[in-house]
């Protein structure tokens, strides 16, 4: 994101510090939250407030305790680990179009969990497999990458170029599995798209300890990535192992994408936009920037949810049909691609 | 170079050989005339079915190549495939919107609404990217906009029930399966508009795919070029997405192969020879999806899928010279051809 140069003497304006802006995130996360868990039909926000305070008929506790909550937090998760993984690949290929979705880590997530699925060797009884499936899948995308892009690792476009034909032969892959095994084929293409319908709080204890490990792993990254986003020559000249610090985030993205994927989905453009947003709210300092990138995940995702959840209400009572859900992955693809639209005029205008 | 047609004959006959006589039953080469001619059971199978298959086939594969190379030519790149600028998406989205949503539709609209879809598709991308103003632009717009017609897509699958979903998901990995007479005579009309109009932005093509500057230069108005050479893409796209599915890739693969073989050739030879490889590619693929899970088969889509895109691939990787910096994949690298300089 070019800034207009300033001229010289004109006082800088009045700029939030980092910790306001980490705070004003945190207050949008929890209006998002909110929204989130008030947006569904039965229970109002007071009903809500009421289950809340320990009073609450028995339904509206299940409702809330039961199915709103744990598909709030399962959806901040995955939302945090997506923008975590985008910002952590972009930085480590020093690519800022190299999302997950284009590496090809989550078409090899899916492949691996639909494998898995297709096979019997997991299903959404058992969980633990599909993420440790997704996971293989992740790896396997990367590593193909990894052995396409060759000696050209340092050339962005290049390796872009082989992340999308990479992805494609994935999503292939993953087609000819769907046809071999067609009884998955309804519930799998929820999962496609990614949504988070129905998730409940076993997805979510298997999502936070997860998540929060590689999170973790991810900040203690973040000042060797901060060194290697300027440069592999500069970085060695400071005295970093690239590669080695190369492999480490790599690691980590492949992890949080793999967790993420196997909890909601394919989420498509939250992990290829929301480090943009990150960095040009945050600047490029990953030690500040890696927990901003997962905080505007979560409230990309949750405020998505929470819009596609009232927009399906809307379709149907305008519509009168009986079932209709806008999955939250039709949403966030459908604006992130409005916005890489207008990323795409922006470069258009400029020289080159 | 007499080598090359010869070869490309010689898998065309025995392609169309193993077409014909390969299935359930099985009829041997020598009996063919003999079945062909004949009203048995076999000629039914033969006339009724495998023939029409067979052609179905060469025309979708000669116009997707075909089509393949006008985009890669006209936007000067190489990624610019039919599934990246939003055509396929915007077609398969205009067939199987009426298909989820239970509208009964005469068969002879349903090219009419792949038309509409392709050009929504094209036009949303050109429109996004202002206009074919720049090919980086337009391939990065493509990718967004097709993005965004996939979620349409998948928002309709969540919607549909068991049956209709195996079937839009078969129609969406492109099948040739169960098509006739009918859906090949449904193709040839827009032949006969796309195919002048191929012969005559040929030379155009040419000229474009020296740059915006040389092309102006040289009297070519490019932006206005660009958009005609889409449209015609569009018009070769369309009819085969509406009859078969969006087959993967093929526009990928057969201008890549075109040029691979014919390093020294211009624009109008390669376009030739898209058509002829983008037809055997399919005629090829089309094989292992009818025999090699029978009796079930798969589409012919997954194979190009499959098969295409790492051959796509080894052919970009060997075309550069070993230790090059220029990018292939770049919007504004010149296309350096080994030999192409006389």
């Amino acid at each position: 994101m070019a800034r207009a140069p300033r001229p010289t003497g004109a006082p800088e304006p009045a700029r939030l510090g980092a910790a306001a802006k980490l705070g004003l995130l945190l207050g949008l996360l929890a209006v998002a939250l909110c929204a989130q868990m008030t947006v569904g039909r039965s229970p109002g926000a007071a009903g809500v407030w009421e289950v809340l305070t320990g009073s609450g008929e028995p339904t509206a506790r299940h409702i809330v305790v039961q199915l709103r909550m744990p598909r709030a937090l399962v959806s901040l998760g995955a939302g945090a680990s997506l923008g975590l993984a985008g910002l952590l690949l972009q930085s480590a290929l020093r690519n800022p179009l190299a999302g997950p979705e284009v590496t090809g880590v989550t078409p090899g997530a899916v492949l691996g969990a639909v494998t898995a699925t297709g096979l019997g060797l997991a299903g959404w009884e058992s969980p633990t497999a599909v993420v440790v499936a997704a996971c293989a899948g992740g790896f396997l995308g990367a590593g193909l990458l990894w052995l396409l892009a060759g000696r050209e690792k340092g050339d962005p476009e290049q390796t872009a170029v082989y992340g999308v034909l990479v992805s494609a032969v994935l999503a292939g892959l993953t087609a000819v599995v769907l046809l071999v095994a067609p009884g998955e084929l309804g519930s799998v293409v929820q999962w496609l798209i990614g949504s988070t319908e129905g998730r409940v709080w076993e997805h979510w204890s298997l999502l936070w300890p997860w998540a929060l490990v590689w999170a973790a792993a991810a900040c203690a990254l973040a000042a060797p990535l901060t060194l290697l986003r300027c440069g592999d020559d500069q970085a060695t000249a400071a005295g970093l192992a690239v590669g080695r610090a190369r492999g480490a985030a790599l690691v980590c993205a492949v992890a949080l994408t793999a967790g993420a994927v196997s909890a909601v989905g394919a989420l498509g453009f939250v992990g290829l936009l929301v480090p943009h947003l990150g960095l040009a709210v945050f600047g490029a300092d990953l030690r500040v920037t890696l927990p901003g990138a997962a905080l505007i995940g979560a409230v990309v995702v949750c405020g998505a949810d929470a819009a596609a959840q009232s927009l399906s209400r809307l379709l149907v009572e305008g519509l009168d049909a009986g079932r209709l859900t806008v999955p939250v992955g039709a949403l966030t693809t459908c604006v992130g691609a409005v916005l890489l639209l207008v990323v795409a005029r922006r470069q258009g205008a400029g020289p080159g | 170079m007499i080598r090359q047609p010869a070869a490309a004959t010689a898998l065309l006959v025995v392609a169309a050989g193993v077409a014909l006589c390969l299935g359930t039953p099985y009829v041997a080469p020598h009996r063919l005339p003999a079945a062909l001619s004949g009203d048995g059971l076999e000629g039914v199978i033969l006339t009724e079915l495998r023939l029409p298959r067979l052609v179905l086939a060469l025309a979708a594969g000669a116009c997707l190549g075909a089509a393949g190379l006008v985009l890669q030519e006209a936007l000067r790149n190489p990624l610019a495939v039919p599934e990246m600028i939003g055509v396929s998406s915007g077609a398969a989205l205009g067939v199987a919107a009426p298909l989820v949503l239970a509208l009964s539709m005469p068969a002879a609209v349903v090219p009419l609404l792949a038309l509409g879809g392709a050009v929504i598709g094209g036009v949303l991308t050109l429109a996004a990217a202002g206009f074919g103003r720049s090919p980086a632009a337009v391939l990065l717009t493509g990718a967004a906009v097709s993005a965004a017609l996939q979620a349409g897509l998948l928002v309709l699958m969540v919607l549909a029930d068991q049956l209709d979903l195996q079937l839009i998901y078969r129609y969406l990995l492109g099948s040739l399966s169960a098509r006739t007479w009918d859906d090949v005579s449904g193709l040839w009309p827009w032949l006969v508009v796309a195919v002048p109009a191929l012969v005559l932005c040929a030379p155009v093509l040419g000229v474009l795919r020296l740059g915006d500057d040389d092309a102006r230069a040289m009297g070519v108005r490019v932006r206005r070029a660009r958009l005609g050479a889409l449209a015609i893409a569009i018009v070769l796209i369309a009819p085969v997405v509406a009859v078969c599915g969006p087959v993967a890739w093929v526009g990928f693969l057969a201008p890549q192969l075109a040029r691979r073989l014919r390093p020294a050739a211009d624009a109008r030879a390669w376009l030739l020879w898209s058509a002829v490889w983008g037809a055997l590619i399919v005629l090829c693929a089309d094989q292992p999806a009818r025999l090699a899970l029978a009796p079930v088969e798969t589409p012919v889509g997954a194979w190009t899928a499959l098969l295409g895109v790492p051959a796509g691939v080894a052919l970009l990787r060997v075309r550069r010279p070993a230790g090059a910096t220029r990018p292939s994949g770049g919007s504004h690298s010149p296309r350096t051809v080994p030999g192409g300089d006389r």
